[in-house]
């Protein structure tokens, strides 16, 4: 008789139990950090993982690298961490900040030099950028931003830092690269190819800048993420061909 | 300790200062204007004077890149006419910071003039004094304290602007890189040690600051 | 004969009007308008010293014209050479008592020195018993040092004529008196004319050789039954 009773009572708290383990899957929150250059790429592709990924919903926080780097190093409560340069991966996984076994190279991308769209033509080189008439270069600032940090890397190798440093003007992350580049408050600046494509009708690429090193993104899930699996998930996505494809229209290069 | 630390307060103190006497003037003048003249709009023009200090300095930052910018309207005609540009320099920073701390000072100059005793600039006039001569003895003198109390928020204010600076100033080692955007982006690179030492340089900066304006404060009548 | 007035002044807005009507001739040494509270004695006062334009009519001194609308002359306070007593005094509080008294004499933007001396100065110290605080501050002076204070600033610019208003009214009735026949004295020696404000019916006894009734904004030489 009792024994009846007791699993009347357990049928009857099947549902509420099955509410409340799906309650937290319902609720899953994804945030990806992301390097500026990887935000209208990353925006684009939210809605494809969140259709098949049953109910997760992706936040996004873009900055410049390093800085995203330093909010991750304090504890935000990141799950994903994409960069637009080894090094500052390096110096995430030198400071245990990722799920080992899960950083992978999501895309490449290259450095290029990008002109108001109504400047006069005469700059092919980065020794160019001495002429009289360049009043003004931007790039990133080299301690937050690894765009800056080629920008800079490839002037020096060329020779030319030291007549171009003083005409150097320092934005946050590329994109407001891009923005004083677009507005004509520069006369030049260094941003990705990507990021020049945003703004075509605005800013046209002089040329290409050669870099030492590929450019290539590194993607790798958080130590601290509260949801590891989901974010192995999102890395593993990213990767997919769907994904890459995406990636490929905004004008990444293969990884 | 880098030198680099030392150009950059020396930097951020002369943008203020400039940024201090820009305001201290101007919001002197307009504030006895506001309160001693009665004229239609005024109270309008009072509203739109202390709009910078409602506006959020990233707003701030964003219309004075529109209008200095090379291709802004003031911006064009000041580099057509003059030949000056101020985006980029540490002149725009001193107009980024006197353009958000204004209203700071406007509104202490004015509530000071509205609290001078119209009679003493009577018996002023009436011993025979000009004009200039009451402002710059009786009425100046009376509203000297709360003035003072304004130019020292503008001083603070200007010291650690940051969101409207940090559209229009380029962040230029020793020529726009203030103190605030220094420490923001020694965080944002995970420059703790060079982070810290920018933030003790500044809060013994401001104590030494508020102590040096606590010797200078006048006389305070007592009615 | 010393003041020639005539004016009309509106004053207030539309909930209150308050219109002032004041034609009198000045012809004693020393005269008295006296009404009650809110009968434009103050207003008048402030017109004749250049404090206040009236909105029509015409004010003399002696010979020189100091308002007239028609002709639109109009010489400004600083330049009518008029002592001036204002019912609390107006002493600046910034300055000592020193500084208060020279305070006509110095010209230009710089008030005068903490220790400022001079002839003019320590004569009305002197003379209105004022030596012992010339140092200190109104805010530490007695209400009777005050006034003294006051018509030291006043007299030292040697005016023309002396414009009081309700100069004891902010006194102790026992200091009233004392004070009444101090200025008695210093009228006398200082033979200037004297123009005074007051609702104080005392004043009226003392100092009205002529006395003008001011009541609602208009003058007349009889005085109403209270």
């Amino acid at each position: 008789m009792s024994t009846r009773s007791s699993r009347v009572a357990l049928v009857d708290l099947l549902p509420l139990l099955l509410l409340l383990v799906c309650l937290p899957l319902r609720a899953a929150e994804l945030t990806v950090s992301a390097a500026t250059s990887l935000s209208s790429a990353f925006r684009e592709l939210a809605p494809m993982f969140e259709a098949q990924s049953a109910g997760t919903r992706v936040l996004f926080n873009f900055a410049a690298s390093d800085a995203l780097l330093a909010q991750i190093a304090r504890g935000a409560p990141v799950d994903v961490f994409a960069s637009a340069d080894e090094e500052t991966m390096d110096r995430a996984e030198k400071q245990k900040l990722l799920v080992p076994g899960s950083r992978r190279t999501l895309a490449s991308n290259t450095l290029v030099l990008i002109l108001p769209n109504d400047s006069a033509p005469g700059l092919n080189t980065l020794a160019d950028l001495q002429q009289p008439r360049i009043k003004r270069v931007a790039l990133g600032t080299p301690s937050i931003a690894p765009a800056g940090r080629y920008a800079r890397s490839a002037l020096e190798a060329a020779n030319v830092w030291p007549g171009v440093k003083p005409k150097a003007i320092y934005a946050q992350n590329v994109r407001q690269v891009l923005d004083y580049v677009a507005r004509g408050e520069v006369d030049a600046g260094f941003v990705y190819a990507t990021d020049a494509a945003i703004m075509k009708d605005k800013v046209r690429i002089g040329f290409s800048v050669p870099t030492a090193t590929r450019i290539t993104y590194p993607v790798s899930a958080i130590a601290v993420s509260r949801n590891v699996a989901e974010a192995r998930r999102f890395v593993d996505f990213l990767l997919s061909p769907a994904a890459q494809a995406v990636l490929a229209r905004h004008g990444f290069g293969k990884p | 300790m880098d030198a680099s630390v030392w150009i950059t307060l020396g930097l951020t103190l002369k943008v203020a200062a400039w940024a201090t006497g820009i305001n201290l003037i101007l919001g002197t003048a307009i504030g006895w204007l506001l309160a001693n003249r009665r004229f239609p709009g005024r109270e309008l023009l009072d509203a739109i004077l202390t709009l910078p200090f409602v506006l959020p300095p990233t707003v701030l930052g964003y219309y004075l890149l529109v209008v200095i910018g090379r291709n802004g309207w003031l911006g064009r005609w000041l580099n057509d006419t003059f030949g000056i540009t101020l985006i980029f320099t540490w002149q725009g920073a001193v107009i980024a910071a006197s353009l958000v701390a204004f209203p700071l000072v406007l509104k202490s100059a004015r509530a000071a003039f509205e609290g001078v005793d119209p009679q003493l600039e009577k018996a002023a006039r009436v011993l025979g004094l000009s004009e200039w001569a009451v402002f710059f003895r009786v009425t100046l003198p009376m509203a000297w304290p709360g003035i003072l109390a304004g130019t020292l928020l503008v001083f603070a204010r200007s010291l650690g602007e940051f969101g409207a600076t940090l559209m229009v100033a380029g962040s230029i080692p020793g020529k726009t890189q203030t103190l605030s955007i220094a420490v923001y982006e020694a965080v944002q690179a995970g420059q703790d040690s060079i982070a810290n030492m920018l933030v003790v340089i500044t809060s013994v900066t401001c104590i030494v600051v508020l102590l040096l304006a606590g010797r200078l404060a006048p006389f305070r009548p007592t009615r | 004969m010393s003041f020639d007035v005539d004016i009309m002044k509106t004053v207030g807005d539309a909930r209150r009007r308050f219109q002032l009507q004041v034609k009198f001739t000045m012809q004693a040494r020393r005269t008295v308008i006296y009404g009650p509270s809110g009968a434009g004695k103050s207003l008048t006062l402030q017109a004749l010293a250049g404090l206040l334009q009236p909105d029509s009519g015409r004010i003399s001194f002696a010979d020189q014209v100091l308002y007239d609308s028609a002709q639109g002359t109009w010489v400004p306070a600083r330049r009518r050479a008029f002592g001036y007593l204002f019912q609390d005094y107006a002493l600046f509080p910034h300055l000592n008592v020193r500084q208060n008294i020279a305070f006509g004499l110095a010209p230009g933007l710089r008030n005068p020195s903490i220790a400022v001396a001079g002839e003019a100065v320590e004569h009305w110290l002197q003379a209105l018993d004022l030596g012992e605080v010339a140092a200190q501050r109104p805010a530490e002076l007695s209400g009777g040092q005050r006034q003294r204070t006051a018509l030291a600033r006043a007299l030292v610019n040697s005016p023309r004529a002396l414009l009081l208003d309700e100069p004891f009214s902010a006194l102790d009735p026992e200091l009233r008196t004392r004070t009444r026949t101090e200025l008695d004295l210093l009228l006398a020696r200082v033979g200037i004319p004297m123009l005074m404000i007051t609702h104080d019916p005392e004043d009226l006894e003392w100092f009205g050789e002529q006395a003008l009734y001011l009541r609602d904004g208009r003058i007349s030489e009889r005085r109403a039954a209270d």
